[in-house]
């Protein structure tokens, strides 16, 4: 190593932060070269008053307001924290739970609408000569209803099919 | 306790630290008001994530971390607003230096001015290796970057420290 190499790793090698074999070469070189062992000594002098200055600085020490200050604040934050837990499930529940009411609603009155309004239908096509719906009464039992009914979410999903479960437009 | 949510329980999670932060914080910020915010958000930030700290991590150097990155933060949104405000005000002469308001606040100590020689990057590195005595690689984790990174601020922190103390304060150097 040439004592120009070693001036450019001095400020590593005063605080030991070379590498292990950058830190070998250095030490040979300074067992050869008193010239930059001195240097080195100077150099790791002036970082330990330079250290040893620094951490006597004052002013890193809390007044007792200033702590209950910080502490007041930090159990502030966390009372807010868990008071904003324990809304979050409500919030995200309400609306849940309003949606799948107004939607079972909504699909009670389109059934209920067309269970009403369903019997008219075969009246109007007996006189075609549709003997399956002649009868008044046996055109009632041409549609089945089902509704399936969630528990979880109160959804309401119904089928409107003929006895035979066929569609009657095919049939025709 | 504290991961349960009783904030009781933080204080004197975070009493034996707090003398350490705060030192760290004043040797970044140069402030003692402005360190004193810092360790109040580093502080808070550790509460709220509290629940994502590593275990097989010292807790002091995470501490550290969270303050170390405030006090980031807060020099770049300063040096932000400062700019702005440059160049709202037609760079005037006296603002050449994104510090100038800030120094009028800074502790007016002859060694912690010695400091403002360094770029935030190099007193960062300097703080945490030489003053707190971090190892290079623990020195890298706080702060976010590569071993390579924290020798070569270091080396130039160093360096410009040494000629500081060459120029303005011989008798540390002399061991006096």
């Amino acid at each position: 190593m040439t004592c120009r190499k070693f001036h450019k790793l001095i400020p590593l090698a005063a605080g030991n932060d070379l590498r292990p074999r950058q830190a070998r070469a250095v030490m040979s070189h300074i067992d050869a070269c008193p010239a930059c062992r001195e240097e080195l000594e100077g150099f790791r002098r002036a970082m330990g008053g330079i250290k040893a200055a620094v951490k006597a600085e004052r002013g890193a020490e809390w007044s007792a307001d200033e702590w209950d200050a910080l502490i007041s604040r930090v159990n502030a934050a966390g009372k807010k924290a868990r008071a904003g837990e324990g809304r979050a499930p409500r919030s995200v529940f309400w609306p849940r739970w309003a949606a799948a009411s107004a939607l079972g609603a909504f699909l009670g009155l389109v059934v209920l609408g067309v269970l009403f309004n369903g019997p008219a239908r075969p009246t109007r096509r007996s006189p075609n000569g549709d003997g399956a719906a002649a009868a008044p009464g046996a055109a009632r039992q041409d549609k089945v209803a089902i509704t399936m009914v969630s528990p979880e979410t109160g959804l309401q999903v119904v089928w409107f099919l003929d006895k035979n479960f066929d569609w009657k437009g095919d049939q025709e | 306790m504290v991961l349960s949510g009783r904030t009781e329980a933080f204080e004197p999670l975070v009493t034996p630290y707090r003398g350490p932060l705060l030192a760290l914080a004043m040797r970044l910020t140069r402030n003692r008001e402005e360190a004193l915010e810092v360790v109040q958000e580093a502080l808070l930030r550790a509460f709220r994530s509290l629940g994502r700290f590593d275990l097989s991590r010292s807790f002091r150097n995470w501490l550290f971390q969270i303050t170390a990155n405030e006090a980031r933060d807060r020099y770049r949104k300063r040096t932000r607003e400062e700019a702005a405000f440059k160049d709202v005000a037609g760079a005037g002469a006296a603002a050449t230096d994104p510090e100038a308001g800030h120094d009028r606040e800074e502790l007016r100590t002859d060694i912690m001015r010695s400091l403002a020689a360094l770029s935030p990057k190099e007193r960062e590195v300097f703080v945490l290796r030489d003053l707190e005595e971090l190892d290079i690689a623990e020195t890298s984790r706080v702060l976010g970057c590569s071993s390579i990174s924290v020798r070569v601020n270091l080396s130039s922190a160093r360096r410009k420290l040494r000629e500081a103390i060459r120029r303005d304060f011989p008798h540390l150097e002399e061991g006096r």
